[in-house]
């Protein structure tokens, strides 16, 4: 094949690092199961791709790579604004980016840049708080996890039923 | 590897859910007050577990392991603090069953099987924070290691 693709005018391609930071902004608190699909890769390809090779449907677990590294970036958030809760919450924020880098080598895509997993919301102002709030993002994160799990081919069960119950364990550990 | 069926995999966990209820047994003697309820409250879980097993294996026609009079356990339980560790061991390795039945399973069975996978994840970390170990948690709970 000697046809090279257009990049684009004013958008970014596949290999467009900078596509990862377009796609995280939209990664607010309850939003994350939506995406996967938004950023279409080489839009400028559609020409040639559009009958015979239809863009495959994204991975399932996708969206739970980017929820981990979410997670893991609200903990070290929450670990830089209260350092007295740093030893407890940041075993937790590696624990959901080893979930991350699972996930992303089972689906087979590179691991998103964690640094630039941003959280929604900026940590409550007082510790309880925010461990209340990490509380109820695992809660969620919980029930995501539960339902992957639940529609997973038996390869992947056991990774996730992990994960669910990491999540699960988190809370009792936030207590 | 073979992937074991539904039944092997129930049955593995229910030999687990077994030595789980004897291990119980030589931890309860060594704790008093809030620990010792949770002791108790724990076993019970282990039995309901064990009882439904024993019902599942048997309507489904499956093999159903016998207990054992004893089990050996991983160290011995001389005071409350290695009857907590072991607590929070028998947890682990019980839970680890559990996950290992996900992949063998499909709808209500393995939801079941999840249920009790994160039930035993979550008291084992209770036991570690009662027996002040760390990490509270561990990053894959009932994965080999």
């Amino acid at each position: 094949m000697v046809l090279t693709w257009p990049v684009g005018i004013g958008r970014t391609t596949q290999r467009d690092q900078t596509s990862g930071h377009s796609r995280r902004k939209l990664l607010g608190a309850g939003v994350l199961l939506v995406l996967g699909g938004t950023v279409t890769p080489l839009t400028g390809c559609d020409l040639f791709d559009r009958d015979d090779e239809p863009t495959p449907p994204p991975d399932p677990l996708r969206p739970m790579v980017d929820e981990s590294l979410a997670l893991a970036a609200a903990y070290r958030a929450s670990a830089t604004a209260h350092p007295e809760l740093a030893d407890r919450l940041n075993p937790i924020a590696e624990t959901h980016t080893a979930h991350a880098t699972e996930l992303a080598r089972v689906i087979g895509v590179t691991l998103p840049s964690a640094a630039s997993a941003a959280p929604s919301t900026a940590p409550a102002a007082d510790p309880n708080g925010a461990r209340a709030a990490l509380r109820a993002l695992e809660k969620t994160a919980q029930q995501s996890a539960t339902a992957a799990c639940a529609a997973a081919p038996a390869e992947r069960a056991a990774l996730l039923g992990s994960i669910v119950a990491a999540r699960a364990t988190h809370q009792e550990a936030l207590k | 590897m073979r992937q074991p069926s539904a039944g092997e995999a129930l049955a593995s966990a229910l030999s687990a859910e077994y030595a789980a209820i004897y291990a119980y047994g030589r931890i309860g003697v060594r704790l008093s007050g809030a620990a010792r309820d949770a002791a108790r409250q724990a076993e019970a879980a282990h039995r309901r577990r064990r009882d439904a097993l024993v019902v599942q294996l048997t309507t489904a026609g499956g093999v159903v392991p016998p207990d054992r009079a004893g089990y050996a356990l991983p160290f011995p339980v001389t005071d409350r603090a290695s009857a907590l560790r072991l607590a929070a061991e028998v947890e682990e390795r019980t839970a680890a069953h559990w996950r290992a039945a996900l992949a063998s399973t499909t709808g209500a069975d393995r939801d079941q099987a999840l249920a009790a996978l994160v039930e035993y994840a979550v008291r084992a970390t209770r036991w570690r924070k009662t027996a002040g170990l760390t990490p509270l948690t561990v990053p894959f709970p009932g994965r080999p290691t």
